[in-house]
C-alpha cells in the first residue's frame, strides 16, 4: 500500500506542473457558471432555481470531463511509452497504478467541485443546509469518479493519437444527452435519462429541492460503475502482454 | 561457476578494446585451450555447469513463445548461475526481447516452464530480486530524475541510497533536470539508474547502450562492471558481437527463437570464424580451396571465392603458397550476421537439413 501511496504522491506532483489540465475540470465549468449562473433567475428546471440546477450541472461537467480527458490520454500515453511497463518490473502490485490514477483523478474533481459550489453559494445565491451541500458534492464526486474506470478502459485500449476524438465523442455525448449544456425533456429526456451525467444532476437537484431521491437513479449510477469497471478489467487483462 | 576451457582469454592481458586484436587473443586461446571442444557439449540442457548445488539464478526449459505461426522463441532451454555475466546475443529478431519479456513475466510462454531463483518469475520480480532496463521501458514524464529514481526507490523492498545510485548510474549531473527533456543517452542512463536502485541479485538489460555514443558506451560497461563486482549476476541482449565479447564471460548465441551456441566469447568465434577472406581468382580449384587449413565456410560465384576462416594467416598464405596470385583480396572481420549465418549453417547441418544456405557451397 505504501508503494502505491508514494505513486500517487508523484501522480501528483506531476499534475500540479501541467496547467492544461486544470483548464476543462476548473476553468471551464468556472467560466460558465459566471457567464450563465444569473442570466435565467426566476427560471426552475428539474423542480429547483436555475442557479442551482447550474452549480450542480457545472460541478458534473467539470469532474467528468476531468476524470475521462485527461486521464484516457495520459493512460494510452504512459502505455505506448512503456511506463506501464516499468512499473511492472517494480514490486508494486499490478493494480497500483489503475488505483493511484483513480485516487488522483478523485482528488482533483474534489478540487473542481468544490470551487463550482463555492461559486454557486456565493455567486449563485445557493443556499442549503450544511448536509445538502455534502450530499450534491459527493453525488457529484462519486458519478465523475465513475469515468475514470472508462478512461483506464479507453487509455488501455485505444492508441494515443486515437484518444482524443473517442473522448471527444463521449464527452459531447454524455453532457448533450445528459441535458448538461440544455436541460432534458421531451422525447430526449427519455434516451437522455439514462447516462449517469443526467442521473447525477437530477440526484443533485433533488437532494437541492428536498424531495426523495428516487432509487433507480441511483441504481442507474452503479449499474455505470459495473459497465465501466468491466470494461476497464477487459482491457487492462486482455492489453497485459502489450503493456 | 561456468568452468569453460576458453574463460582464461576474457582476461589475457595482451586484451585492448581493439576488436581486430582482440579477435586474435580470443581465437588462439581457444584453439589451444582446448573451448573449441568444450562447446560441443551439450548445450540445451544444464549438464555443462554441473558440480554446482544451488539453484540456478534462471532456468529456461524448453521455452517457446508462438504468436500464431511465427515462433518467437521455440524451445529455449538455459540456466544461469550466481555471478555470471551472461550476454544474449542475436540478431534483431531473434527472440531476444521476447524471452526476457518472459524471464520478467511480461509475457506468458506458450510452452515450457521459466523460473528465477527457483520461483515463478513474477514473484521473483515482485520480490525485487531482479533489476531490469528494458528497450521498452518508458520513463515517467514531468518529474525530475531524482524525483522519478526517488519514487523507484521507494518501491523496492531493498532499497540503495538514492544519492548513490544517482552517481553510480552518471546521472547525477542533470538529476534536476526534467525526464522528458534528456537525450536518448541520457534517457538510456536513468533507465539504468531505475535497474540498479535496488539490492537485485540478478540485473537485466535488454540492449542497454542501443541510444549511446561510444564514449557513453564504454562508461557505461566500466560502471556495470563495478555493479557486477559484488558478485551480482547480469544477463544482457546485445546484437553488438564486440560489447558481448568486452562485457560477458559467456554468450548466448540465438537466432529465430533458438539457441544456437553456448559459450566463452572465445569459444563463440572460434566456432563462427572468426574472418572473412576474400578474393578473386582465374581458375578456381574447389578441393583445393576446400582443402585449406582454419577454413569453416567457403563460397565460390564465378570467379569470386569467399571464405571464412578461424586463421585467416593461416589460410592465406596455404593460397599463396600453393602458387596462387588472387587479386582483390580482403580480409575483414566477420559481422555478426555472417557469423550467424555460420553458426546457423552449421547448425542445419548438425540437423541435416538444408537451411538458408544451401544455395551456397558448405563444406
Amino acid at each position: 500500500m505504501s508503494g502505491t501511496l508514494a505513486l500517487t504522491k508523484a501522480e501528483l506532483k506531476r499534475l500540479m506542473r501541467n496547467r492544461r489540465y486544470f483548464i476543462f475540470t476548473v476553468a471551464f465549468p468556472v467560466v460558465l457558471y459566471l457567464l450563465l449562473g444569473r442570466q435565467f433567475s426566476g427560471q426552475h428546471v428539474y423542480g429547483v432555481s436555475f442557479g442551482a440546477f447550474y452549480m450542480v450541472d457545472m460541478a458534473m461537467l467539470g469532474a467528468f470531463s476531468g476524470a475521462l480527458n485527461g486521464n484516457a490520454q495520459r493512460i494510452s500515453q504512459e502505455k505506448k511509452d512503456g511506463w506501464i511497463r516499468q512499473l511492472r518490473l517494480t514490486s508494486l502490485p499490478a493494480y497500483a497504478y489503475v488505483v493511484s490514477k483513480v485516487i488522483v483523478s478523485m482528488v482533483t474533481t474534489v478540487t473542481s467541485v468544490v470551487i463550482v459550489l463555492v461559486l454557486g453559494r456565493f455567486y449563485g445565491n445557493v443556499h442549503l443546509a450544511a448536509w445538502q451541500w455534502l450530499a450534491v458534492a459527493v453525488t457529484v464526486w462519486f458519478s465523475a469518479t465513475i469515468f475514470a474506470a472508462l478512461a483506464v478502459a479507453i487509455g488501455y485500449k485505444v492508441a494515443p493519437d486515437q484518444v482524443q476524438p473517442i473522448t471527444f465523442i463521449l464527452y459531447f455525448g454524455f453532457a448533450i444527452l445528459g441535458g448538461i449544456w440544455y436541460p432534458l425533456s421531451g422525447a430526449l429526456k427519455t434516451v437522455g435519462q439514462v447516462t449517469p451525467t443526467y442521473q447525477a444532476v437530477k440526484i443533485g437537484t433533488d437532494i437541492i429541492e428536498g424531495v426523495s431521491v428516487s432509487i433507480g437513479l441511483a441504481i442507474g449510477l452503479v449499474v455505470w460503475l459495473g459497465i465501466f469497471i468491466a470494461l476497464a478489467t477487459f482491457a487492462v487483462r486482455s492489453t497485459a502482454e502489450t503493456v | 561457476m561456468y568452468t569453460g576451457g576458453g574463460q582464461q582469454s576474457k582476461r589475457h592481458p595482451d586484451k585492448t578494446g581493439d576488436t581486430m586484436s582482440h579477435y586474435g587473443t580470443g581465437y588462439g586461446t581457444a584453439r589451444t585451450g582446448g573451448g573449441a571442444t568444450s562447446i560441443d557439449r551439450d548445450y540445451r540442457g544444464a549438464a555443462g555447469y554441473g558440480g554446482t548445488s544451488s539453484a540456478p539464478v534462471v532456468s529456461f526449459q524448453n521455452v517457446s513463445k508462438h504468436y500464431g505461426s511465427l515462433k518467437a522463441v521455440d524451445g529455449l532451454s538455459l540456466e544461469l548461475r550466481a555471478g555470471e555475466t551472461v550476454a544474449l546475443l542475436g540478431p534483431n529478431g531473434a527472440g531476444k526481447s521476447t524471452s526476457l519479456d518472459m524471464l520478467l513475466a511480461l509475457r506468458k510462454p506458450t510452452r515450457g516452464k521459466i523460473e528465477m531463483f527457483g520461483s515463478d518469475p513474477y514473484h521473483a520480480v515482485k520480490s525485487g530480486r531482479v533489476g531490469a532496463m528494458l528497450q521498452s521501458g518508458g520513463l515517467m514524464p514531468e518529474v525530475t530524475v531524482r524525483e522519478l529514481v526517488t519514487l523507484v526507490t521507494r518501491l523496492h523492498p531493498r532499497p540503495e541510497p538514492v544519492d548513490a545510485t544517482l552517481k553510480r548510474a552518471g546521472v547525477a549531473q542533470f538529476a534536476d533536470q526534467r525526464v522528458d527533456r534528456l537525450s536518448g543517452g541520457q534517457t538510456q542512463r536513468v533507465r539504468f539508474a531505475l535497474a540498479i536502485c535496488g539490492q537485485s541479485e540478478l540485473i537485466v538489460l535488454d540492449e542497454p547502450t542501443a541510444a549511446m555514443d561510444v564514449e557513453t558506451r564504454r562508461l557505461f560497461w566500466d560502471s556495470m562492471k563495478e555493479e557486477v563486482a559484488g558478485g551480482r549476476t547480469l544477463l544482457f541482449a546485445t546484437h553488438y558481437l564486440e560489447e558481448a565479447d568486452q562485457a560477458a564471460d559467456r554468450i548466448l548465441v540465438i537466432n529465430r527463437g533458438r539457441l544456437l551456441a553456448d559459450g566463452t566469447p572465445a569459444e563463440i568465434k572460434a566456432r563462427a570464424g572468426a574472418k572473412r577472406i576474400s578474393f578473386r581468382l582465374d581458375r578456381v580449384d574447389e578441393p583445393f580451396l576446400l582443402g585449406l587449413p582454419a577454413l569453416v565456410n567457403l563460397e565460390i560465384r564465378h570467379d569470386v571465392v569467399q571464405i571464412q576462416s578461424s586463421d585467416s594467416d593461416a589460410t592465406l598464405y596455404a593460397v599463396l603458397d600453393a602458387g596462387l596470385r588472387p587479386s582483390e583480396i580482403e580480409v575483414t572481420s566477420l559481422g555478426l550476421e555472417q557469423a550467424f549465418l555460420a553458426i546457423t549453417a552449421e547448425d542445419d547441418r548438425a540437423n541435416g537439413k538444408n537451411g538458408e544456405t544451401g544455395q551456397e557451397e558448405t563444406i
